[in-house]
């Protein structure tokens, strides 16, 4: 009888268990509103820096995981098409599109210092709005997850903020880079070339990453002569004077930076008197001097070629970006390959300070996107800037700049490069360069005239620094971006 | 006799007329028109005309209008008329001059070289019909010209890079020197015109065989009894007949070369010495994205392409000029 009695509390006890599993699976689902595009299939188009392994990544994981997270969490179909185009005609694929007021694009991975292009004529959604009110017109609430805390403000002010020196922003970021150094250790720490060096310099080729980042320049060209060995193709340094892009301008800024000197005023917007300083020309002439201990044809070396002369150790060290470091350690040298802080310049008063370009991209977003796209943009970058995503990009070769990936322990050990990635990425060792909306235009005329001066085409630093900061002074005071005209002096600058 | 049976002719069956509509009016009307010889010339070139009118005359209109604007597209805000001071601008702008002198130097040396090259060779060609595998070295030899100037500039950027191209392997074994062609400003300019010599010249050659195809056979017989030498042939047979179409080649590989952008801005050579004025165009339009002034470079470039064509035109008709005052007298 006992158990006849036990058997209906039993089947009453599962039944409510059940019901009571149902009912609490259910509930959240009708405490939520479904996403406005659940059941749709969106097609979304990213464009990026072809041949760029952190842009072609940032696409990879779009269709590789956020498919399946905005499936699940959102229910939508999602797929991205990645559009590329080279660094130095991506802005103009871009900005013929945007002019058009085209939603061509929907995301793109946009350099830093086009923020002020694609911002001054209303093409990209404003950030800060997005985050404060979202976008009303299209449905789209405010988005404080986009309110990043990034690891220091100089990732900030590159990839977010236009105009410099202001609190707005306008971009995400979607990779960060810093120039660091990587050194073929079987070559330079080999202990024969060591105890030579040693005995002919009075001082020892370092060997670990605090050693490296006691280095100065000054050290560091007696290492780079010591390894230039024409006669057994090999050379010290392995850098960038190309006249594409921004290839030149990058690895030149660093010397006068470093040295004290300025690219120019970012408040009045002023060139003249701020670029074309004693100090920026004993930079040129230094940047033109390293032309000594790298690899003939060094005036055609880009990023490609860079990789090219390191990989096939061809060069010693190479200052290179962080961001091709899965390219730069290959299978065969990763054992042999260190990266480490470049090097520090002593400044005149005796300190001793490094400050490098800052590379990477920021994501921003079409403005005329329509309300779909936009939105699954806008769920996209949230997904992105989850930390399981940062952190699978770092995984997957990519450098984040999110607080809280770069401070997560585990962040050092997962590429060889992170380390001096990390090390880089303070507001005292690396800087960007105008975010103007003439910065093309800029860009163009002193990576001609700076390219001029390394094939010594041009001789006197100053007057070449002098011209292209009269002409700089010129272009943004005929449009409008500053009230400093060039002086009357500018009449007579020319380049010699 | 029989008579022939007389018979009425079968009633034909009546045609269904299709009732005048406006339509049917209207199209008669048209058809009328395209028949009428007055009316049929203009039928044919509409076509063209308006292909002409919506593609070449309004677009070049419209640039003649941004050419008086300061507009930039990243900065829309600027839009003001300026009236002529883009083109002030320009003629006052020192990077143009040079531009502009180094294209003249280009086209002078480029064209120059291609002619003179071209019409050699094209005159050993043609001497050569019996010439074993002549189809397959013609074939051979204008393949340059088929090429892409941008496969061109990687091509010959590869030829010239110090590392591991063959140019300086070459002068290394056999000279033990290196020849930094693309990084010296002195050589540069040299090493990216003979990559456009060395492109264009079968085109050259392609122009002097079409034009001694005009030579008539019974004067070129007529010289080889009189055993006239072969300078006398080319100056007195030759190049009276050839000389329109030699001149029309020349005219244009000049426009050409005069807009050449895409090999020289493929070779990337560091500093200005390549910087000819459709870079500087390009630069303006494209990353500058300064419309207004680009249009009226652009517009400058289109009136000295048309100046370059008729001075071409006007030492062409030199001689038939000269022949009719002859004639006339």
């Amino acid at each position: 009888m006992n158990s006849v009695s036990k058997r209906p509390s039993r089947l009453i006890g599962v039944a409510l268990l059940l019901l009571s599993s149902l009912i609490f699976s259910i509930t959240p689902a009708l405490g939520q509103d479904a996403h406005p595009l659940a059941g749709q299939s969106i097609q979304m188009s990213v464009l990026g820096i072809g041949g760029w392994l952190p842009s072609s990544l940032g696409a990879q994981m779009a269709n590789d995981l956020f498919v399946g997270y905005a499936q699940e969490n959102y229910g939508y179909d999602v797929s991205f098409t990645f559009t590329e185009s080279p660094f130095e005609s991506l802005f103009q694929r871009a900005a013929a599109s945007l002019a058009t007021q085209s939603d061509e694009f929907n995301i793109i991975i946009s350099d830093s210092q086009w923020l002020g292009a694609l911002a001054t004529p209303g093409w990209i959604v404003d950030i800060d709005e997005l985050i404060a009110n979202g976008l009303p017109d299209l449905g789209i609430a405010p988005q404080p997850g986009l309110d990043l805390e990034l690891f220091s403000d100089v990732a900030r002010s590159t990839y977010q903020v236009f105009p410099d020196g202001s609190d707005e922003i306008w971009g995400l970021p979607q990779e960060g880079d810093v120039q660091v150094l990587f050194v073929r250790t079987d070559i330079v720490n080999n202990p024969d070339e060591m105890a030579a060096f040693e005995a002919a310099n009075g001082f020892a080729i370092p060997s670990t990453f605090e050693e490296w980042d006691a280095l100065t320049m000054t050290q560091f060209e007696l290492i780079a002569g010591h390894f230039t060995r024409p006669d057994q193709d090999l050379y010290g340094i392995a850098m960038q004077h190309s006249i594409v892009y921004d290839f030149y301008s990058m690895q030149l800024y660093p010397f006068m930076w470093s040295l004290g000197g300025q690219a120019w005023d970012p408040v009045t917007r002023t060139m003249v008197g701020v670029l074309d300083t004693p100090v920026n020309a004993q930079a040129m002439e230094w940047n033109r001097r390293m032309l000594n201990y790298t690899p003939p044809g060094a005036l055609n070396m880009g990023i490609g070629e860079n990789v090219d002369a390191f990989v096939q150790g061809k060069v010693a060290t190479a200052l290179q970006w962080a961001a091709v470091g899965l390219s730069m350690v290959t299978d065969e040298n990763r054992d042999v390959v260190a990266i480490v802080p470049p090097p520090a310049f002593t400044r005149e008063d005796g300190t001793i300070v490094r400050i490098y370009s800052m590379g990477g991209q920021p994501w921003v977003l079409n403005a005329f996107n329509p309300a779909d796209k936009m939105r699954v943009a806008v769920d996209f970058l949230n997904w992105w800037y989850l930390p399981e995503t940062q952190l699978e990009f770092a995984r997957r070769g990519g450098n984040p700049t999110d607080a809280a990936t770069l401070n997560n322990p585990e962040f050092d050990s997962i590429n060889p490069w992170n380390r001096a990635y990390k090390f880089m990425l303070q507001n005292e060792r690396a800087q960007d360069f105008w975010h103007e909306p003439n910065y093309s235009e800029m860009l163009a005329l002193q990576q001609e005239v700076f390219t001029a001066y390394a094939a010594g085409e041009y001789n006197d630093a100053l007057a070449v620094l002098n011209y292209v900061a009269c002409q700089q002074q010129e272009i943004l005071f005929n449009n409008g971006r500053t009230e400093v005209a060039p002086p009357d002096e500018c009449e007579d600058a020319e380049p010699r | 006799m029989t008579q022939a049976k007389l018979t009425t002719p079968a009633r034909l069956p009546e045609l269904a007329v299709p009732p005048m509509t406006p339509l049917r009016r209207f199209t008669m009307r048209l058809t009328r028109i395209a028949d009428d010889a007055r009316f049929l010339p203009a039928l044919l070139i509409t076509p063209v005309l308006l292909f002409f009118i919506i593609w070449n005359v309004i677009p070049t209109m419209w640039m003649i209008g941004l050419s008086f604007y300061q507009y930039q597209i990243t900065m829309p805000d600027t839009l003001n008329f300026l009236g002529i001071e883009n083109y002030t601008d320009i003629i006052r702008d020192r990077a143009m001059w040079q531009g502009l002198s180094r294209t003249f130097i280009w086209v002078f040396f480029g064209v120059g070289v291609q002619t003179i090259l071209g019409m050699v060779l094209g005159y050993l060609f043609w001497g050569s019909k019996d010439m074993p595998g002549r189809r397959l070295a013609l074939t051979l030899l204008f393949t340059p010209m088929i090429v892409t100037p941008v496969a061109a500039g990687l091509f010959f950027r590869l030829i010239y890079e110090p590392t591991f191209g063959i140019l300086n392997w070459f002068t290394k074994a056999v000279f033990g020197q290196e020849l930094l062609l693309l990084q010296s400003p002195e050589l540069a300019f040299w090493a990216v015109l003979f990559v456009d010599i060395w492109m264009w010249t079968p085109f050259m050659i392609l122009i002097t065989l079409a034009a001694l195809a005009s030579v008539p056979k019974a004067e070129m017989e007529a010289a080889e009894i009189d055993r006239l030498s072969w300078f006398d042939r080319i100056r007195f047979i030759i190049l009276p007949h050839s000389k329109f179409v030699l001149m029309l080649g020349i005219l244009l590989r000049t426009i050409d070369s005069f807009k050449t952008l895409d090999l020289v801005y493929l070779m990337a050579v560091p500093g200005t010495t390549t910087k000819l004025i459709a870079v500087l165009l390009r630069e303006q339009a494209f990353e500058a994205l300064n419309v207004g002034w680009s249009s009226a470079l652009a517009i400058i470039l289109l009136l000295t392409a048309i100046a370059f064509t008729s001075i071409y035109l006007y030492i062409l008709n030199l001689n038939s000029k000269a022949k009719a005052k002859e004639t006339a007298a």
